[in-house]
């Protein structure tokens, strides 16, 4: 006999006795989800109003600021739409300089997704590990950029900052140490059989949906979607360097992991290059104060996908419209669909495989009038794996280091 | 520049009305405008017949006497055709896409809050960004808008007790 | 001081409970505070648990700046938290509003809203600074009239005893 439960999912902490609006409004028969409803609107903060109101070099500190996560995403991407306006040509060393710390956030945020999606299975472990390695982005990128996070290295026609020889080569030493560790989480995600179990087949998601819904990124390209800024409309100094695209056909949350796995490689390849190549010269022109009338659309792959910006000047110091999509928000279309036919146990992993903005993963659970926090239906999630399919990683051997 | 030069000739020979204002900005960036009354159209053309399969998103633009929206579709090649039009302030609207692209919803639905665009044919839900207890006819896009124009209070989304 | 009460400042010295909260943030100090768990600056040596529910907390993390969307929430959970509390701002938002300030839908930072202890500010605040600020608003419980000026006028027993 099917029970009819309402399951409702709102974004954002939350406390259980306030009355909260929905963000993820999951029906569920029994144990498996049937629709989902998305709603969101949570962490609306006015920024490109506020755009239209500051100068472009303020507008450069508060875009960084959307997403502390890939923040170097959205300033480049909104300086390169501003340098198109102004038909600004940034020194080949800028980009250079720009792409390298483009790939060492990709790098941070996929260590830290890793980790991440490893704490809501129950892989308290491998969270622990790659935080721990990631650490070792996290010092290289002080050490480069002056801070851990929101790096403020570009300006308007290039990079504030340039990098010394010995920087250069404590940059290859790093891609050489993390290299090796992420050998050993690729050899954990291709053959250890509880991770696999646990994310195969979950948050199933397929190529026509994931094209028909704007999936981009990691999530889409686990769907087939051979779809990457960086190659099919590149940017900064992608033109110059080799890479591949990672793809595959699973259209599940491992896919995903794979995908993201596969591309931490790729960007220490990347890297390895752009340094080996690195020019001389200078790494920033000169910018005019104020930006002539025109406009443009800037592209960049975040670590989560496509991030969009459009700039339109009107001739002032002020632009007069910036527009941002990020790309958790295509992305976040999709998750609805992918809940569907999943158990109740599959939400944590299933929304957590988008790579949603960090705080947007704390979130609570209405079920009936009981509530769920999000950390109970953790680890609902992680006690049904292990009642119902002996999933437990427990088990799993400890890494090697 | 092939590529976009060839979308050219296949959209003005389509639509010769598209010709006066269609500008390949450089490679990969092509912007053409219309009129509301025929937007669909060539939007609906690019979508089947040209292989412009995804929707990056919708700009809302406050240009004075009108609202204009530019839509952003690009295809698999990383081609970025935007396709702008305009309807009137004192009456903006529009129709949705989400028969094409039901991930186009949200991205409407943001027109609706930030500019005050009627967006016909939207399902049913929640407004987005903004939260219920934002006033509905207050749109913060629109140039004309100020914050002091907030009462005491908006914005909050703890119901009333 | 009575026992109980040295027995109360004792375990809450010795092991607080902390809830974290995002009041509208881009994440970076979110990040930072989760990485003070982390192996590289392991806060939980210092007995301090994250916990879920501000009921049980003795400590409320905060960043972010307060949006409109937010600040009611904000002050019900302050209020949801027995006495003694104590409120740490984590970042330049958290302190001031940051960048934020002045965006139609940001109110200013957490102290426009409730009484903050102790702030942190940076852009984001690092883990190491994070940690400084719990264990220097931990060594000020010594000073109660320092820590919450509400904590000098009644020395309530509300609190939990944490062992």
């Amino acid at each position: 006999m099917s029970t009819d439960m309402k399951v409702m999912v709102p974004i954002g902490p939350q406390h259980p006795a306030l009355k909260e609006p929905e963000s993820f409004k999951v029906m569920l028969n029994g144990e498996k989800i049937f629709e989902v409803d998305v709603r969101l609107g949570y962490n609306h903060r006015g920024i490109e109003k506020a755009c239209e109101q500051r100068s472009y070099i303020q507008d450069i500190y508060l875009i960084e600021r959307i997403c502390g996560i890939c923040s170097h995403s959205h300033t480049t991407n909104f300086v390169q739409a501003v340098e198109e306006i102004a038909g600004i040509q940034v020194p080949k060393r800028g980009l250079y300089i720009r792409t390298i710390v483009a790939e060492l956030e990709r790098i941070h945020s996929h260590l830290l997704w890793l980790g991440v999606a490893g704490h809501e299975i129950g892989f308290d472990t491998l969270l622990m590990y790659t935080w721990r390695d990631r650490e070792v982005v996290m010092d290289l990128l002080a050490a480069l950029s002056g801070n851990r996070v929101n790096y403020g290295m570009n300006t308007i026609g290039g990079t504030r900052r340039d990098f010394t020889p010995e920087q250069l080569q404590e940059i290859l030493r790093t891609m050489d140490v993390l290299e090796d560790r992420t050998k050993y989480y690729i050899e954990i995600a291709s053959v250890e059989p509880t991770l696999i179990q646990r994310l195969s087949g979950v948050g199933f998601l397929s190529k026509e949906d994931a094209m028909r819904l704007g999936a981009v990124g990691p999530t889409g390209r686990a769907s087939g979607v051979n779809y990457d800024i960086r190659r099919d409309d590149p940017y900064a100094a992608y033109s110059d360097v080799q890479f591949k695209v990672m793809v595959n056909e699973n259209c599940d949350v491992y896919g995903r992991t794979l995908v993201r796995v596969g591309e931490l490689m790729e960007s220490y390849s990347i890297i390895r290059q752009l340094v080996k190549q690195m020019p001389d010269g200078p790494i920033a022109v000169k910018a005019p104060r104020r930006i002539p009338v025109g406009e443009a659309i800037s592209r960049y792959e975040a670590p989560r996908g496509e991030d969009l910006h459009y700039v339109k000047g009107n001739g002032t110091d002020k632009p007069e419209r910036v527009k941002v999509r990020a790309p958790t928000l295509a992305n976040l279309q999709s998750v609805a669909k992918s809940l569907e036919n999943n158990n109740l146990a599959d939400v944590p992993i299933t929304i957590a495989a988008i790579d949603p903005c960090f705080s947007c993963t704390d979130r609570m659970i209405q079920v009936d009038d009981a509530v769920f926090t999000w950390e109970r239906l953790r680890a609902y999630g992680i006690d049904w794996y292990k009642s119902q399919r002996g999933i437990d990683f427990r088990e799993v051997k400890k890494l090697p280091w | 520049m092939a590529n976009e030069q060839q979308i050219q000739t296949e959209l003005v020979q389509k639509f010769p009305f598209l010709a006066e204002k269609f500008v390949i900005k450089r490679e990969r960036r092509i912007f053409c405008e219309t009129a509301y009354d025929h937007f669909l159209e060539v939007f609906g053309h690019a979508v089947e017949k040209m292989d412009f399969k995804i929707f990056a998103t919708v700009t809302g633009l406050d240009e004075g006497e009108n609202l204009s929206f530019l839509y952003h579709l690009s295809r698999l090649d990383g081609t970025l055709l935007n396709i702008k039009t305009s309807v009137s302030k004192t009456n903006p609207v529009l129709k949705t896409v989400t028969g094409w692209f039901p991930g186009s919803a949200l991205y409407e639905r943001e027109l609706v809050d930030m500019f005050g665009a009627k967006v016909e044919g939207l399902p049913d839900g929640f407004r987005y960004p903004l939260p219920d207890s934002f006033p509905k006819d207050q749109h913060p896009l629109r140039k004309d808008w100020k914050p002091e124009m907030l009462p005491e209070g908006a914005g909050s989304i703890m119901e009333e007790k | 001081m009575g026992f109980i009460q040295k027995l109360v400042k004792w375990s809450r010295i010795k092991s607080p409970w902390i809830i974290h909260f995002n009041t509208g943030a881009c994440n970076a100090c979110d990040i930072e505070i989760v990485a003070a768990l982390t192996p590289r600056f392991d806060i939980e040596r210092f007995g301090i648990q994250l916990k879920g529910t501000p009921r049980h907390a003795d400590v409320l993390v905060c960043s972010g700046p307060v949006t409109r969307q937010i600040q009611d929430r904000l002050v019900r959970i302050y209020e949801q938290m027995a006495h003694p509390k104590f409120v740490i701002a984590v970042g330049t938002c958290a302190c001031s509003g940051g960048v934020f300030n002045g965006c139609y839908n940001v109110k200013g930072g957490i102290d426009s809203v409730i009484p903050v202890n102790a702030y942190v500010p940076g852009c984001a605040a690092r883990p190491e600074a994070i940690i400084d600020a719990v264990a220097k608003l931990l060594a000020s419980l010594d000073q109660p009239e320092k820590a919450a000026p509400e904590l000098a006028e009644t020395e309530s027993p509300e609190g939990a005893v944490h062992g």
